[in-house]
């Protein structure tokens, strides 16, 4: 029996706002994708760096090509996306992340848990291509369930426990978009990783 | 970061940042934003209780080190990774240059480590042939600079955008906007190659989980993952006192470090590095991790009873946000590479005497440090016991030799304070202050008036005060006057036993007192400072007295706080903690244990100011008694940080003028666009740096005790 902690998921909520993580909520799986890809259609094409490691951005212009990625979801998940991407013209890439340092559109990914009081998202990332992709990306757009959040800190930390104990793991804590104030104290957002972060919060 | 260099060229550098009109504006509205931003971050926790955890669990780790190093060595090796630990800056340094050169690494990027800069791991790593980039925003600013940080999380704080437009324009070889958002894209441009090529990547550790072998990073940007996942190579450098025991330890520390260090709830990425993750570019797809745990005196300063919590420290940098010096001449003049108030302590152990000989000495004792400390540290309290090392190592300044000759013998005080009222007659002017001293006793002190020495002495008045009392009162107070009040400000003390008198109480004065003895402790001079405690405590004989008063919030918080300790070892150590419990401030004496308020005064329309003592706010934790007393008495005009130090700080105005000068400028701004007519303070000696400043001004503030002002409205 799944639960969810409503007085949690406020409270996630309302600690999202003022580290401007963008909060949107949605039925399930399939309207979170639905939301990813939109976001994607909608962003200005992502600019390219060029880094030296890719052939893309050392002569292909892929200026006329949105690129999505979407590195942890099931097969199922996968080709949900895969589905929305193709229609709407996005590349679209599951693995691989090394090869396009020069920038991303859109990472969509899946939570493995959230905390409310810092609006906190848990992503383990042991694969490369996931902690690529969610840094990477210009918009990095997260499907969690409600049932995932947990009040505080110390609530994740048996899940914490179980995985570290295992390992080997790279767990992330993902709350809000990259950021810096380290030039005059002014807040920016973008500096090495994503400019946006967006949670699709689903009922179930 | 400048070595060996003298007093005077210290001071020297101390009037390059006085001047940097730059600095000044930013670390002023940084200081003032931070205090009010820090406030809302720690509304839903209890800040006590955090603060005394994390303490309590750092003090434990540090008594089991090596288990947690074995522990932590054995989990990580389970799960890939290579543990070292170095003795020295040297083997850490030895130990990361081979595993460059072992793993043919020629191009390193580096996240932001405060453990990396105090091994001074670039200049080993060039010297060894590699290039070397700094990745978090703030230290490639500094780094393309040449410059050292100067802010543990800040590092690049005293720069303008103008600067950084400037030195990006150099780098990149192409005129750069000076806008914010254009830089910061820079940044993102040039640093992503960077990323991609590194062959390796160090960081450093927030904390290190000796049960999983996990160790954490906590940053902004990015940074940090980045270095940690793209290059084939990563070394994690941290201090052997980031060990933890488990993930709850770590879990705690992630809960004040963000809020104490920049007022977030959390650092946008925490990242749980647990054995050596995924990286396609290596043959077996795993990164080569290792870790290194610097020592560097760390063990060593776990067996200094006294100095030991400094390696509590969770390197928030909050030290340095609240501190009045800081403010002023920022970081490369407040620490060597570590900075603020840690920063004084750890160049002592990390960086020798050398480095840390003048910067010891510029802690103004006000402990607004203390009181932010993510781990509970006796920032001030450690220094003190640093310049008692550096005395006894290397014998005192001459001067404050011969102040601690002078205050350890009471008579010999008491007479020179007699002299001096008719040494200084010809430099009064017949004025309460000394107007003409010789320019040898005066350089950099003319920014306020100093006070003559009073016609006649608190003490040579109490024959005929004492007349005139109330025998047989509620209670049997002794009146501890302090050097000040007895010798400068007697009129203060004859208004205190008015109110306590009016209060019930029966006041002695006993007259084997004498100087508390804090100034000799602020000069390291720790036998003078165990003898002057001694004899107060014997001319008190505390235990047949209710209450020990004094008016000054200096000599109330070194008594209550420091004799205890000072004496631990002494005949005299009962008596000690009879005194401590006995001694309070004159405020929280009056308005909690005599109950004078509302109804004991008559309320005056006269606009009335506070400066909170930082001896009685942050020492003694008295905050709201003088204010309602003010309330009962006048009309309470609040002002803009009341509780930031006036710059007095005893001994340390006379040492650091120019410091002192500027903080008391920034303190009589506040008070004068508060409205107050008139400001009263509950310690002589910020009285003297009020009224000084205010008198060099055109006195358009009256500045008085607050017993001066209790006693002229008592009804």
């Amino acid at each position: 029996m799944v639960t969810i902690d409503k007085e949690a998921v406020e409270l996630f909520k309302q600690k999202a706002a003022p580290v401007s993580i963008k909060v949107v909520e949605v039925k399930g799986m399939t309207e979170a994708a639905a939301y990813a890809v939109d976001v994607c259609g909608q962003k200005d094409f992502c600019e390219l760096i060029y880094c030296g490691t890719d052939t893309t951005s050392a002569g292909v212009s892929r200026a006329d090509k949105k690129m999505f990625c979407a590195p942890n979801l099931t097969d199922k998940e996968y080709a949900t996306v895969a589905e929305l991407c193709a229609a709407k013209g996005f590349d679209m890439l599951r693995t691989g992340m090394r090869g396009h340092l020069e920038g991303i559109d859109v990472a969509f990914t899946t939570a493995d848990g959230a905390i409310a009081e810092t609006a906190t998202t848990i992503i383990e990332c042991m694969s490369e291509d996931i902690r690529l992709a969610t840094m990477i990306a210009e918009i990095h757009v997260v499907a969690l369930k409600k049932s995932q959040i947990k009040k505080t800190s110390y609530d994740v930390e048996p899940y914490l426990q179980k995985l570290m104990e295992k390992g080997p793991a790279f767990t992330a804590f993902i709350s809000g978009a990259s950021r810096t104030a380290d030039i005059e104290r002014v807040l920016t957002l973008g500096v090495h990783g994503p400019l946006e972060l967006h949670i699709a919060l689903m009922e179930a | 970061m400048h070595s060996a260099e003298t007093m005077k060229e210290y001071r020297g550098r101390l009037h390059e940042s006085l001047d940097n009109s730059y600095l000044r504006e930013t670390l002023d509205k940084f200081a003032v934003a931070y205090k009010a931003n820090r406030l809302t971050i720690f509304a839903d926790v209890n800040e006590k209780e955090l603060i005394e955890e994390i303490a309590a669990a750092k003090d434990q780790g540090l008594t089991q080190l090596e288990e947690l190093y074995a522990q932590f060595k054995a989990e990580a090796e389970k799960r890939g990774v290579h543990v070292h630990r170095a003795a020295t800056a040297a083997e850490a340094n030895e130990l990361i240059c081979k595993i460059a050169a072992d793993n043919d690494c020629k191009l390193v990027i580096k996240s932001k480590s405060m453990t990396a800069e105090e091994i001074h791991v670039n200049h080993a790593l060039e010297d060894a042939g590699c290039k070397v980039v700094e990745t978090d925003l703030g230290e490639w600013i500094i780094q393309l600079r040449h410059e050292g940080p100067t802010h543990m999380v800040m590092p690049a704080i005293h720069l303008s955008r103008y600067q950084v437009a400037d030195t990006f324009t150099d780098e990149t070889k192409q005129k750069q906007d000076s806008d914010i958002s254009k830089l910061v894209k820079v940044a993102r441009r040039e640093l992503r190659s960077r990323f991609a090529n590194a062959d390796m990547g160090i960081s450093g550790a927030n904390f290190a989980i000796a049960d999983t072998g996990t160790i954490g990073i906590c940053t902004n940007e990015g940074n940090g993952r980045l270095t940690t996942t793209l290059p084939r190579v990563h070394v994690a450098v941290a201090g052997i006192d980031k060990l933890v025991p488990n993930i709850h330890d770590a879990l705690r520390v992630i809960r004040v470090l963000p809020r104490n260090a920049t007022a977030q709830a959390i650092t946008t990425y925490v990242s749980w590095m647990t054995g050596a993750a995924e990286n396609t570019l290596n043959a077996d797809k795993r990164k080569v991790m290792h870790v290194i745990f610097l020592d560097n005196g760390r063990t060593a300063l776990t067996k200094d009873e006294i100095c030991k919590s400094a390696l509590r420290c969770v390197r928030c940098g909050a030290c340095a946000n609240v501190c009045p010096v800081y403010r002023l001449v920022g970081g490369h003049k407040m620490g060597y590479v570590y900075i603020g108030a840690i920063g004084l302590i750890l160049t002592y152990f990390f960086h020798g005497r050398e480095n840390a000989r003048n910067l010891v000495q510029n802690c103004i004792n006000c402990e607004a440090c203390k009181d932010v400390c993510a781990a509970g540290i006796d920032l001030p309290g450690i220094i003190q016991e640093i310049r008692a090392r550096l005395v006894e190592e290397e014998g005192a300044p001459v001067e404050s030799t011969l102040l601690a000759k002078v205050l350890e013998n009471r008579k010999l005080f008491h007479s020179l304070l007699r002299f001096g009222k008719f040494a200084q007659r010809p430099v009064t002017g017949g004025t309460p202050y000394i107007r003409h001293l010789p320019q040898i006793f005066m350089k950099g002190q003319g920014f306020r008036a100093l006070p003559a020495i009073a016609s006649k002495a608190f003490r040579d008045r109490w024959k005929d005060i004492a007349k005139s009392l109330p025998a047989n009162g509620r209670l049997r107070v002794g009146l501890f006057a302090g050097c000040a009040q007895d010798f400068v400000y007697p009129e203060q003390l004859e208004a205190a036993v008015k109110v306590l008198a009016a209060g019930g109480c029966s006041v002695e004065f006993p007259m084997g007192q004498s100087c508390c003895g804090l100034p000799v402790r602020m000069m390291g001079e720790r036998k003078a400072a165990e003898n002057t405690a001694e004899a107060n405590i014997r001319a008190f004989d505390p235990a047949r007295l209710d209450y020990v008063v004094t008016l000054c919030a200096s000599c109330a918080s070194h008594i209550k706080n420091h004799y205890v300790e000072l004496l631990a070892d002494s005949p005299l150590r009962t008596e000690a903690q009879q005194f401590a419990t006995r001694i309070k401030d004159f405020s929280s004496f009056v308005y909690d244990v005599l109950g004078l308020k509302e109804d004991a005064f008559r309320k005056s329309g006269r606009a009335v100011g506070y400066h909170a003592s930082c001896h009685l706010c942050r020492g003694l934790g008295v905050t709201e008694q003088p204010r309602n007393l003010i309330r009962a008495a006048a009309d309470y005009k609040e002002a803009k940080e009341e509780d930031v130090c006036c710059g007095f700080g005893g001994t340390y105005s006379m040492k650091f003028p120019e410091i002192s000068e500027q903080i008391l400028k920034n303190k009589l701004d506040n008070l004068e666009a508060s409205g107050a007519a008139t400001v009263v303070a509950d310690c002589p000696g910020c009285v003297i740096q009020l009224r000084g400043g205010e008198e060099k001004r055109g006195n358009k503030v009256k500045v008085e005790h607050i017993a001066e002002l209790l006693a002229r409205q008592l009804k």
